[in-house]
């Protein structure tokens, strides 16, 4: 994967090149050995996915340009998985790209015909109302809330590709700039530029081209939501939920067997929906237990620890595989300074999009096992 | 057309205004299993059945949740508070809370739909929106 952060002088094809070399040197194969790539980008325009490969040279592959707005990354490893299960291709590129900064200043909004967006909905202040109304239901504090940005942060330092590589303390959290109550500034993921790639092998391809460091991904799901029949629970989120139940019987793991887990921290409220939804931590208990320290690098079970969507940045399109990339390199002991002790297995999660009356509208789930 | 600043209905099929100044959200409800939705919709998620009517929700709720909004987009002038609120029909809708001082605010306080102005057409003419405000009494 490339640096995430700011890239005045390249564009998402360029990223996503940078990424494709990375996963090419890694694997230590000959790039003509791919047979398929997906691309997953949101905001790029069309055929970025083609304008990648074109970088780099391969052409005439099969190619599909995928966007599920946050999970686009993501659905792209799956479609990538999809093709090999079926049969169709042994060796499948997914790569993840976005150049966010040139198309996005401040909060990304919904699409303005959205009747939420018509009223003066943005998405930190449909976060901000799920906070508003989880410390109502759960008690949870400011302070404890602010934990989770400063323990984002603080992975993200040790994290030589994350965007923001100092430490922040709960101070400065609560003292940053207000964006909507009670969400502030170090709340929030930032608009950041960014691309990752991850090869994908059949089990055959694996044994004659793999250079022993492959990990298995056992299960890769995707959900939409459901359209609301009653108004749903604000603070649990019944897509991630589904979706990781369809993640755990198909790799035959189940919550208890997760040793860490990337998860979608668009917000730092966002952290505690879906590690809750996930079934990792009890609904209600997540605030008390990072202040803990369970869910730190050293923790008992540690989240995020690549910095997350707050600390590493949140390049949509490239999120999804990017942590994938961070679980690969984890379960490999390859990850330096934020290495976790002995993990087998990590989960990856995402979410994202909004469509009034729907709960989410794209969520993902995979399962990787070393 | 009356003498009131009643405009054009900012999304008609959402928000109806009458000549009289008042007006209603609207929605569907599905004659089969008397689901309701908000905004309309083609079909019914609970049932699949496609025989949905719109109907006129009701002007009182509750507070589920809300926000200050102190960044927005340009078309909106912060601060602003934010709030979903829930209806009888089992419906939730997102609006800016009008009358009352943003620091007062909490949830499950008892809610009414407030037409008011809400920006303008491409031709200047007024537009009325929607808001929630707390209910007289409260
Ligand atoms: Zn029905």
């Amino acid at each position: 994967m490339t640096r995430f952060g700011k890239h005045p002088d390249s564009d998402a094809a360029d990223l996503g090149a940078e990424a494709l070399h990375g996963a090419v040197a890694d694997a230590g194969i000959d790039p003509r050995l791919i047979e398929a790539a997906y691309v997953g980008h949101v905001f790029q325009g069309m055929v970025t996915g083609q304008r990648v490969l074109a970088q780099v040279g391969l052409a005439g592959l099969p190619l599909a340009n995928v966007e599920n707005a946050c999970s686009s990354g993501a659905t792209a490893i799956r479609e990538a998985s999809l093709a090999i299960r079926a049969g169709e291709h042994d060796v499948v590129i997914a790569i993840g790209t976005e150049h966010l900064t040139s198309k996005f200043r401040g909060a990304l909004t919904p699409d303005p015909s959205d009747p939420e967006a018509a009223v003066g909905a943005t998405m930190p202040s449909v976060y901000a109302m799920r906070a508003r109304r989880y410390m109502e239901e759960f008690g949870m504090t400011r302070e404890q809330l602010a934990l989770i940005p400063v323990k984002n942060k603080s992975n993200a330092a040790r994290n030589p590709l994350a965007h923001f590589r100092k430490e922040i303390t709960v101070e400065d959290v609560l003292e940053s700039r207000p964006i909507a109550d009670p969400l502030r500034l170090h709340d929030c993921s930032p608009v950041t530029d960014g691309a990752a790639a991850v090869i994908l092998m059949s089990d055959k391809a694996a044994k004659q081209h793999s250079n022993g460091r492959a990990v298995k991904l056992a299960a890769s799901a995707l959900r939409t939501g459901t359209v609301d029949v009653e108004p749903a629970s604000m603070t649990f989120e019944p897509l991630t939920w589904a979706t990781a139940q369809d993640a755990y019987e198909r790799a035959g793991i189940g919550p208890e067997e997760v040793d860490f887990a990337e998860v979608h921290d668009c917000f730092s409220i966002a952290e505690v929906l879906r590690v809750e939804g996930l079934g990792l931590f009890k609904q209600g208990d997540y605030p008390s237990a990072v202040e803990r320290g369970d869910a730190n690098i050293e923790g008992r079970l540690p989240i995020n620890p690549s910095g997350g969507l707050i600390g590493k940045g949140h390049p949509l399109g490239g999120t999804g595989v990017a942590q994938v990339v961070e679980i690969v390199r984890q379960l490999r002991g390859e990850s330096g300074d934020r290495q976790i002790e002995g993990p087998r297995v990590g989960l990856a999660h995402c979410r994202g999009g909004k469509a009034v009356g729907i709960e989410g509208a794209a969520c993902t789930v995979q399962i990787l096992v070393r | 057309m009356s003498a009131s600043a009643v405009g054009v209905s900012f999304r008609p099929g959402e928000l109806e205004v009458r000549p009289d100044g008042t007006g209603n959200q609207l929605g569907s409800r599905c004659s089969a299993c008397g689901a309701h939705f908000f905004p309309v919709r083609e079909a019914c998620s609970g049932c699949l059945s496609d025989q949905l009517e719109t109907v006129r929700f009701s002007t009182e709720g509750t507070l589920y949740t809300f926000s200050i909004v102190r960044q927005s987009t340009p078309a909106f002038e912060v601060p602003y508070a934010l709030g979903y609120v829930d209806f009888p029909e089992g419906v939730r809708i997102m609006g800016q809370i009008s009358g009352i001082d943003l620091d007062e605010i909490k949830i499950g306080m008892p809610m009414v739909l407030s037409l008011e102005p809400f920006g303008e057409d491409e031709e200047g003419n007024p537009l009325t929106g929607y808001r929630f405000r707390p209910a007289e009494g409260n």
